[in-house]
């Protein structure tokens, strides 16, 4: 039956934008009518907004990427060593978090992480040493996403390094990222003492080979099943990662204990390692997420934001249609609880690539799942469900699979779309950590922080400009 | 009908809420205020006898009636949730008051549903295999009737339908009912002159069987029927059939009314067009 | 086994939905495969992978809907179309009671409430992606805003005409359906004349001189000010006129807006011919509203009206010339083609001399403002301006009532009136209302009438009321 036809047989229904006097009229008719908060878009952005909408055809691009996002199988099927994974890695390559970042520009924390990685590499003898030759740019610096790859805080990844490859059961993508190597001070929160530089070396020689040869034993470990059950444990596969390293223990289990070719004392002290690390799985939730994101990319017209990072300087974001680009603006404060003594002051500007969890329905997209973050991040848990429901109004899609319990099990809001963010001032929610600004300090806290609307109208204006 | 004006009047009533209600009522809504009184209460619903009528008070999310008043809140408002059985209610221009609450008529709507015109060969199309018969009502005996065009022998029919079965519209009713208002909406698309001649000459004994037989809701709704007055669902089902939207979906509406009433309805409005048919197709079907 | 492979053109959901659905559609009992999908290349070759025939789908696309199932007997499938139509017609899993954020825009809105019509009032600026948003979740529009570009327009009506939604607007500033107002509309009674209009006043005029000769009206439908533009062409208009001809409630149509440019009316006129059923077109300049709707009456087969009016005891005012404050541009367009007939030429500035009839609904007037019809503070200014301007012998004003509008202007008008009168100005009012209109139309006749106005439902009547008093004293 035609529309039109259906509009002329019944009472409307009506949804309102703009004066309230409209609205107030139709209930005066004791008609239905339900109201929006309607606000103008992020300044500057009518004209691309308009031609997006003119164009026709971002709404269908972006049913196809977030589709692609969605389809993803994201299993851990090796853990290998970074030059053998990544054909752009050098000797005196590192990557790291964010946008791309020169070391002039960079903050405590990342100037902290690529000094120790030097020392670890060998290629310095001492801190001061490692600044000299990273001032004259004796290390090329480069993003760990242009290289199928994140890394959480500084994600400095080096040579040596083992990295975790998680393959797509469903496609041919492939996404990396280093180990987790816990909490206090370590690499990625910019600590570069010898505490750190041996823990990285126990990690290449122990850690890596042992869990290879787990994985060879047992087969490759879904992921995607881990984390969806996880989030029905409280974790929100950012910020808390307790429930899914537990499961992931479980999953090593057997294959751990007598199954992997490697010496019992080894497998001892891996499963000790992990046992002690809640944050264990973050970097692996973190490449399942990047597998999703790289489906993702590029279906032109699309605006799914595929990548949000940060690099303690600068807050950078990727969309589906604009290629390679990086939209970017100042990393903004992070509003949270510190630890012990800790304040403001001491805290480094937001950093890391697990912005990526957000990208795919977890971290602040799903705090309703995990209320009791906000002992760690601050808030209330009333506060928590209520971020998370502001998402589902910028994003594309609700995840088949990660689903919350206390929302009847509605799937996490995924796929973000930066025109609806750009229209209706709601910007991602963001669940993070906080390091210290003195390199070497670690964690001074944690707290949630929205992604900066200039990225955003950037990108928006920039896909408006590719489409015309 | 004299208008009120949205702002608050003199009244004893605390909480007003606007309202649409069916042309049907209109007469009690134009003179001086009546005295009602409560017939029962739900969250959804409030029975008045005002005078000789019954009128329903309902909320938006239940079925809108023929002899209805339906006001702008859901039941999750719950705002008849005071009113009694007994309790008095005052029916007046432009209004009406119970309990707490006062009930300004604002808009009309019409439960006669607008049918476009058809043939008989269209009709039988949009029937298809819809069922026109609920187990537990012998409908062989109104079939018969309708299909004679005789009002001698649709009083009979009724009369043996009328009142059987429990609930506040009783089954056999709602099947009397949904075919005498596919025969008065249906028809006259139809243009079926003996199928009309037939319920105006039966209206004032099967009027008159309806107060005797059954409750007095139900007969309301009957005399309604007659005139082609129905629940909106079901007017939708007869615009359906009449060849103006998908007849699935509506019929699937009105099936899901109440517990026995909607397939009730349904069955006897598919009755009614079947007899239609019949009466089109079959030569000197139905003339006197 | 029973395999089947269908195509549902043109019915888009998300993919999550259609995953749940997928999903419901394997449990049922007698089903052993089944697939609801876009017909995306992903999903054809998830198809193809299930081993289903692919001749069915050898034309779907993105945007088609492809049901594909194997089922024990026929019994199973009609099973699975009753559960998929429940599953794709469910609304958003709702979130539990909690309290969530407010929609933040029309669209977001009408999901949650599963509206069929969005109505926009944003900054012209903003309504076209309001609007296309709506239009793409198969919602129909009505764009008060004005100040939207006509290119915009073009395009939202394009999208509109292929979807079968109807865009009402950019600058609509009434519609009804079913008798409901959308925008500054009227109570009307329930009636089987339906009306297409491109002027908002002239549709409530049109509706109020139908009421008060008791005649009740089914539908208006708003187009917009710039439907009849040779840029748009009629294409709102058009379309409206189909489906009220297809509209077993309609039985007369009526056709008002100001005359639009030759090929564009030619259009419309042809249209109206094409109907079976009677069309009145009224285009305001070559006719009023009053001959229009005396032609509805003709039609209808009832006698002439004799509008209300309340015409004032006081016949002696001073003599000068008259001064039209309005608050609806058609109705100063028409009052001023009806008294230019008896008057000669009518100034439409205010700098200008002689008479003239000025429209405060006007962007000039309304800068950070609401709009005349609403907020009366500039017209009562004038007129207390044009009490004190001594070459003023009648001024003449409208007074729009119904929903949107102001909720007692008499009151406010009264006391200015009453000054008026009584520094010798005669004072005419054109009354737009209806009887049910929540003002209370009758109440506001005699508040105006007793401040010593002449009062007409009638704009035309008033017209040439104003018109005949200053002529009465032009020979004095």
């Amino acid at each position: 039956m035609s529309d039109l036809s259906h509009l002329l047989d019944s009472e409307p229904v009506v949804a309102t934008a703009g004066t309230d006097m409209l609205a107030e009229s139709i209930e005066q008719q004791g008609a239905d009518v339900i109201r929006s908060d309607w606000r103008p878009p992020a300044a500057g952005t009518e004209a691309a907004l308009a031609a997006l909408a003119a164009d026709g055809r971002n709404k269908d691009a972006n049913a196809t990427a977030v589709e692609r996002l969605l389809a993803v199988r994201p299993q851990l099927v090796d853990v290998s060593v970074a030059r053998d994974v990544f054909p752009d890695m050098t000797p005196r390559t590192f990557f790291h978090a964010g946008p791309p970042l020169t070391w002039d520009r960079a903050s405590g924390p990342m100037r902290g992480a690529i000094i120790g990685a030097m020392i670890y590499e060998g290629l310095a003898d001492s801190p001061e040493d490692a600044e000299f030759k990273a001032a004259r740019g004796e290390i090329e610096l480069s993003p760990c996403h242009h290289h199928g790859a994140v890394g959480p805080m500084a994600g400095v990844t080096s040579p040596s390094m083992p990295v975790a490859v998680v393959a797509d059961g469903a496609g041919e993508g492939v996404a990396y990222s280093t180990l987790n190597e816990g909490l206090g001070k370590v690499l990625r929160y910019g600590a570069f003492a010898q505490e750190a530089i041996d823990r990285l070396h126990w990690m290449d020689a122990v850690l890596g080979p042992v869990l290879s040869a787990v994985l060879e034993s047992r087969g490759p470990i879904d992921l995607q099943s881990l984390i969806a059950q996880a989030l029905q444990m409280g974790d929100d596969g950012h910020n808390r990662n307790r429930a899914v390293t537990s499961l992931f223990l479980r999953e090593l289990g057997g294959a751990l204990v007598d199954g992997a070719d490697a010496p019992v004392d080894q497998r001892a002290d891996v499963f000790r390692f992990i046992d002690g690390n809640d944050h264990f799985m973050l970097n692996l939730v973190m490449a399942a997420g990047k597998l999703g994101s790289d489906a993702a990319s590029g279906v032109p017209a699309s605006s799914l934001v595929t990548v949000m990072a940060r690099n303690g300087t600068d807050f950078g974001i990727r969309l589906s249609g604009t290629g390679d680009e990086w939209f970017v603006a100042p990393a903004p404060p992070v509003e949270g609880l510190y630890l012990g003594s800790f304040t403001e002051e001491d805290a480094s500007p937001d950093i890391g690539d697990s912005t990526i969890t957000e990208t795919v329905g977890l971290g602040g997209f799903a705090m309703a799942a995990a209320p009791a973050i906000v002992g760690f991040v601050g808030g209330t848990a009333a506060g928590a469900v209520r971020r998370t429901l502001a998402m589902y109004e910028i994003t594309l899609a609700e995840h088949p699979m990660y689903q919350i319990p206390m929302l009847e099990f509605r799937g996490t809001p995924v796929g973000i779309d930066a025109a609806r963010v750009v229209r209706t001032g709601v910007l991602p929610q963001i669940n993070t950590g906080v390091a210290g600004k003195v390199p070497g300090t670690g964690m001074v806290g944690a707290g949630l922080v929205e992604a900066p609307m200039e990225c955003f109208a950037q990108a928006i204006r920039a896909l408006a400009e590719e489409l015309s | 009908m004299t208008a009120r004006a949205v702002q608050a009047r003199p009244s004893s009533a605390p909480v007003r809420v606007p309202a649409v209600a069916s042309l049907a009522l209109r007469h009690l809504f134009v003179s001086e205020a009546v005295t009602a009184s409560v017939l029962g209460a739900s969250s959804h619903a409030v029975w008045l006898h005002a005078g000789g009528d019954v009128l329903v008070v309902s909320t938006r999310d239940a079925t809108r009636l023929p002899n209805g008043v339906e006001i702008a809140a859901t039941s999750g408002t719950d705002l008849f949730a005071s009113v009694a059985h007994g309790a008095p209610a005052v029916v007046g221009p432009g209004s009406l008051e119970f309990g707490s609450l006062g009930v300004d008529l604002v808009r009309w709507w019409n439960p006669r549903p607008a049918l476009p015109l058809t043939t008989s060969e269209e009709l039988g199309v949009a029937i298809g295999g819809l069922p026109h018969s609920v187990p537990g009502v012998d409908s062989g005996a109104l079939r018969s009737a309708l299909d004679a065009a005789s009002p001698e022998d649709l009083i009979d029919a009724s009369v043996a339908l009328l009142g059987r079965g429990p609930g506040l519209t009783p089954e056999g009713d709602d099947v009397l009912a949904g075919a005498l208002a596919a025969i008065r909406t249906l028809g006259t698309a139809l243009g079926s002159r003996p199928a009309l001649a037939m319920l105006d000459e039966a209206e004032g004994a099967l009027v008159d069987a309806a107060n005797r037989r059954t409750t007095t809701f139900s007969a309301a709704l009957i005399r309604c029927a007659m005139r082609g007055e129905v629940a909106a669902p079901a007017g939708g089902l007869l615009r359906a059939l009449a060849g103006r939207g998908d007849v699935d979906p509506n019929h699937r509406d009105l099936q899901r009314v109440g517990h026995t009433s909607g397939p009730a309805l349904a069955a006897g409005i598919v009755l009614g067009a079947q007899s239609l048919i019949e009466a089109e197709t079959t030569p000197n079907g139905g003339v006197q | 086994m029973i395999a089947r492979v269908e195509i549902h053109p043109g019915r888009y959901h998300d993919s999550v939905r259609l995953m749940q659905a997928s999903k419901a559609l394997q449990n049922v009992e007698g089903i052993t495969d089944a697939l609801v999908a876009m017909a995306t290349e992903l999903n054809l070759s998830l198809l193809a992978d299930m081993g289903f025939d692919m001749d069915a789908v050898a034309d779907a696309g993105p945007n088609d809907l492809v049901l594909a199932l194997r089922a024990e007997d026929e019994g199973a499938i009609a099973t699975a179309h009753q559960v998929l139509d429940d599953a794709l017609t469910h609304k958003t899993a709702p979130s539990g009671g909690l309290d969530a954020p407010d929609p933040k825009t029309a669209g977001s809105a009408a999901a949650v409430a599963d509206a069929n019509v969005v109505l926009l009032s944003v900054p012209g600026e903003h309504a076209f992606v309001e609007a296309t948003e709506a239009l793409e979740s198969g919602r129909h529009v009505m764009i008060f805003s004005d100040n939207v570009p006509i290119e915009q327009e073009i395009i939202l009506k394009a999208y509109g005409a292929d979807h079968d939604l109807l865009v009402m607007g950019p600058d609509c500033g009434t519609t009804i359906i079913n008798g409901i107002g959308l925008g500054f509309a009227n109570a009307v009674e329930p009636g089987s004349v339906s009306m297409v209009g491109a002027s908002g006043t002239g549709i409530q005029q049109m509706c109020a001189l139908l009421d008060d000769a008791g005649v009740g009206v089914r539908h208006a439908l708003g187009t917009g000010s710039h439907d009849l533009s040779e840029d748009v062409g009629a294409a709102s208009t058009l379309q409206a006129l189909e489906a009220l001809e297809e509209d077993p409630a309609t039985d007369l149509i009526v056709v008002i807006s100001k005359p639009p440019a030759d090929p564009v009316a030619e259009k419309v006129r042809h249209a109206a011919e094409r109907c079976t059923k009677p069309v009145v077109v009224t285009f305001m300049g070559e006719t009023t509203l009053e001959e229009g709707a005396g032609e509805v009456l003709v039609v209808l087969g009832k006698p002439p009206a004799e509008y209300g009016a309340w015409p004032a005891e006081n016949d002696d005012h001073r003599p000068g010339f008259v001064r039209g404050l309005f608050s609806g541009g058609t109705l100063s367009s028409e009052a001023q083609f009806v008294a230019a007939t008896m008057l000669g030429e009518i100034g439409s500035h205010e700098e200008d001399e002689g008479h003239t009839f000025i429209d405060y609904g006007d962007d000039e007037y309304t800068q950070g403002r609401a709009h005349p019809m609403i907020d009366q503070t500039v017209r009562l200014e004038r007129l207390a301006a044009a009490t004190r301007d001594e070459s003023v012998g009648v001024i003449l004003m409208d007074v729009v009532l119904g929903y949107g509008a102001n909720a007692d202007p008499a009151a406010e008008l009264a006391p200015l009136i009453e000054e008026a009168v009584t520094a010798g100005a005669a004072v005419v009012v054109s009354l737009c209302g209806t009887r049910g209109d929540p003002q209370g139309r009758d109440a506001q006749a005699a508040t105006l009438n007793k401040a010593g106005a002449s009062v007409y439902l009638s704009n035309a009547a008033a017209a040439r009321e104003a018109a005949r008093l200053a002529i009465a004293r032009t020979s004095a």
